[in-house]
Formats: C-alpha cells, structure tokens, sequence
C-alpha cells in the first residue's frame, strides 16, 4: 500500500477518480457542503462549480470539490 | 445511490465481453490505450483484461499525475520543505516519489514538517490556523484536480492569507496524448477517454484525435461495466470504418464540460511555455503555472529552488512504460530492484501507476510465465 492512501492502495485524488455523495447541509454564504459518501463518512466539500444545490443532492466530489451534480 | 453495483455486475460483464469477442476480426491486432491511471487501477483491480480476447490488447497511458513528474520537480519540492517554518503539504502519493537525494517521506524523517492533505482546502485549513508559518500546498494533478487548487487560491487570495503559496505542477491531458500520437514507436487504434477529466474539460476538445490522426476515442467511466462498454464502443468503431468521439460516460460527463471550472481555471492559471513529463520530455503548453493575479501566492516565486533537470536513473524504464510501449513486466528492475516498498521509477510509486497496478495485482508471476 502506498503511504497516505485508503487500505486497497488507491489515491483518489492521483486516479483522477471521483466519488459520489449525499448533499447533507448547505452553507451558501462561503460556498460549502456537508456531503456525506456512501460508507457514512462526512466531508465539507467546496460547491462553487455545481451552482445551486440542495439537501439530497447527489454530487461528484474529487479532492474536496464537487465537479458535476449527479 | 445507484452508481456502484449495477456497473460491476458479473453477468452483464461476461455479456459484454461476448459482444467484445463478436467485434473483433479474427487475425486483426487491436490496441488500446487507456489515457487515465484510474482506468488502468480498475482494469487489474476487476481483472477487465482476463475477459478480453487475445488479440485485443489494453496499453496503458500516462494519465497518472504522479508518474509523470520530473525527478527535479520533487528536488524543487523538497527544498522548500526543509525551508525553516514550512509546513509542506501534498496528497499522500507524492510523499514516496523518489528525487534525486531522497522522497519528501525522507525529508520528514529528516526533520521537515511534512503532512498530507486530501484537498487544496486543508491545506489553506492549516495556513489559517497557523498565521506565523509558511504552509505551501504541492499541487500535482491532471485537469479534474486542477480546478480544486484553482478554488483554492481564489478563496486564499480572497480571505488574505498571506502565509499560503502553491507549488504548481498540474497538467493537461491532451499533450501528451498529442506527443503519444506524433511518436513513431507506438501503434495505437483508438483511446479510452479519461472521464473525470472531462468532467471539466467535456468530450468536445478530444475531437483533433479522430479528426487529425484518425483514431477514435470514447470517454468512459471508471467501473468495469464502463470499461468494457466503452472497449466495445471502440471496437464496433473500428468494425464499421467510424472514426469519431463517444461519450459512454453520458451519465456524468457533459459534452461541453463544466463551464464554470473551465472560467475558473483561466482565472488563475495560464499555461506554461513548456513543461518537462517523465519519460516523454518536454511538452509545448502541457502544464499550468499562476496567472499574473496570483503571483503572490506562487511558491516557486515566494522561494528559492534548485530548479535543475534531473536524468531519471539508467535501470528506470517508466518513460517506455508510460508511452506504452513496453509492458511493466519487461522493465529490467521491475519486481526484483524496484517493488512498491522501494520504488526505483515513478510508475511504481503510485497505485495508479502501470507497474504498481501490475505488481499488485499479482501480475508479476503470470506474465513472467508468459514471456
């Protein structure tokens, strides 16, 4: 395994790979999310990209930020 | 979600790869290169190339961000983490990319304050919260991680973080796919696109390839469904005398990209002249550096670097990797002088690498069985 990666030996952010998840909360006012991926783990994730979102919305996220409402 | 499961399931695999086998000519040799590391991570992770047949053959690319940067960029890198004050930041992959004197995990060893981060963001988090420091932020990454480090160093600039400067190394894909088509040792007959990239970028620019060398090329998602969908998207190209972009990963990639990003990124980044990749050279316009509006938080203006070429060692072959034409099992140190444990070449570094992806996935043996 590679150091600094997940158990499984893949980087994320080196794969150009992206993961979806669950808008929770939303903070208009600095352009940030709640999101919550599939196994529960919660990450604040920068919006600005994906224009307005809501509670329920499901986005692609790739180091911190969401690139495309799914 | 449903965006996992339905695109690994086995039958509608073992049916994809009969209509693969019903594509293809017998006699005729097909090869395909996947641009992106993260294709080649999921083809050896769900053993995609076992269900192929025997003439169809997968080439890997060098769409893994980490294995194409440059031993002196690392020198350049590590220099500024044994700067006194710095906190250097970077994703967790480049901390065992081996420099000339050393990996950025040696010169934390060695004293440095050296910590990973899983976006840009953290990094300026830390910046923050540490005013009396200097924290620089490695950024490396292809155009799908490149808009995150753009957000980065607008909300940097916009909150007057005066302690937060970037190391820029991202990239641009389509170069080096360009420089890949030029070369004269490579025969390829159509791409697997990278998909996140066009996330941002769209399908739209990927259109020179068809167009001006005549190979086809479709943009795929990341499960083995997607892979192999897109393979027979290929194949039944190449089948009908077609020639053209697909979008097989319609379900996220929009054709003109995200619009937003792309506006982002002009912003903040401008291209640079050149830039040197591993194993391929430089590359005319292949890589981003801040735009004039950003200068001030450009490390490699805020400190003093080495900033010298580096030859990559002699035993090394990640360049004929990368440019696909050598499988990582010919590599002469592959497996024995250079493992994961103790990379010789960047392509065995990262997960996402040709050579890491063959020797985790237990490829060592097989193929040396096949030689």
């Amino acid at each position: 395994m590679t150091f600094g990666c997940p158990p499984g030996g893949h980087c994320v952010t080196c794969g150009d790979d992206a993961t979806a998840m669950r808008v929770l909360r939303v903070d208009d006012g600095r352009g940030l999310a709640l999101c919550s991926d599939p196994e529960g783990t919660h990450r604040t994730v920068e919006i600005e990209l994906v224009g307005p979102v809501g509670r329920g919305d499901d986005v692609l996220v790739h180091a911190g930020v969401a690139l495309v409402r799914l | 979600m449903k965006f996992v499961d339905e695109f690994r399931d086995a039958e509608l695999g073992q049916a994809l790869a009969g209509e693969i086998l019903a594509a293809v000519e017998p006699g005729r040799e097909y090869k395909v290169m996947e641009v992106c590391g993260g294709h080649t991570h999921s083809i050896y992770k769900y053993g995609i190339d076992d269900l192929l047949p025997a003439n169809v053959e997968l080439v890997h690319g060098p769409g893994c961000p980490v294995c194409v940067i440059p031993m002196g960029r690392v020198d350049d890198a590590i220099a500024v983490a044994h700067e006194a004050g710095v906190i250097f930041t970077c994703f967790g992959d480049m901390l065992r990319v081996p420099g000339s004197d050393g990996t950025l995990l040696d010169a934390k060893a060695a004293g440095a304050d050296v910590r990973i981060v899983y976006s840009p963001l953290d990094a300026l988090r830390i910046a923050k919260a540490e005013p009396g420091r200097e924290v620089v932020f490695l950024a490396i990454g292809f155009e799908t991680t490149a808009p995150s480090t753009a957000l980065t160093l607008k909300r940097a600039r916009a909150e007057g973080v005066p302690n937060f400067s970037v190391i820029c190394n991202h990239v641009t894909i389509l170069p080096p796919i360009r420089a890949l088509l030029e070369s004269p040792d490579l025969r390829l007959d159509g791409f697997i696109g990278p998909g996140h990239v066009a996330t941002i970028v769209g399908a739209r620019p990927f259109g020179f390839i068809p167009a001006r060398y005549g190979k086809p090329l479709v943009v795929a998602g990341f499960e083995p469904l997607d892979i192999l969908q897109a393979l027979l998207m290929i194949l039944r190209q190449l089948r009908d005398g077609r020639c053209e972009v697909e979008n097989q990963y319609a379900r996220v990639v929009p054709h003109e990209g995200n619009l937003r990003a792309l506006e982002v990124l002009s912003e903040v980044f401008e291209l640079r002249p050149h830039f040197e990749w591993r194993g391929l050279g430089f590359i005319s316009q292949s890589a981003l550096r801040l735009s004039d509006a950003y200068a001030g938080l450009d490390a490699e203006r805020r400190f003093s670097m080495p900033g010298v070429r580096v030859a990559d060692p002699k035993a090394c072959q990640c360049g004929e990797v990368l440019k696909g034409v050598i499988k990582p099992f010919e590599c002469k140190v592959f497996g024995t002088a250079c493992t994961p444990e103790h990379a010789i070449g960047t392509c065995m570094v990262s997960p996402e690498g040709a050579c890491a992806a063959y020797y985790n996935y237990g490829r060592l043996a097989r193929e040396r069985e096949l030689v």
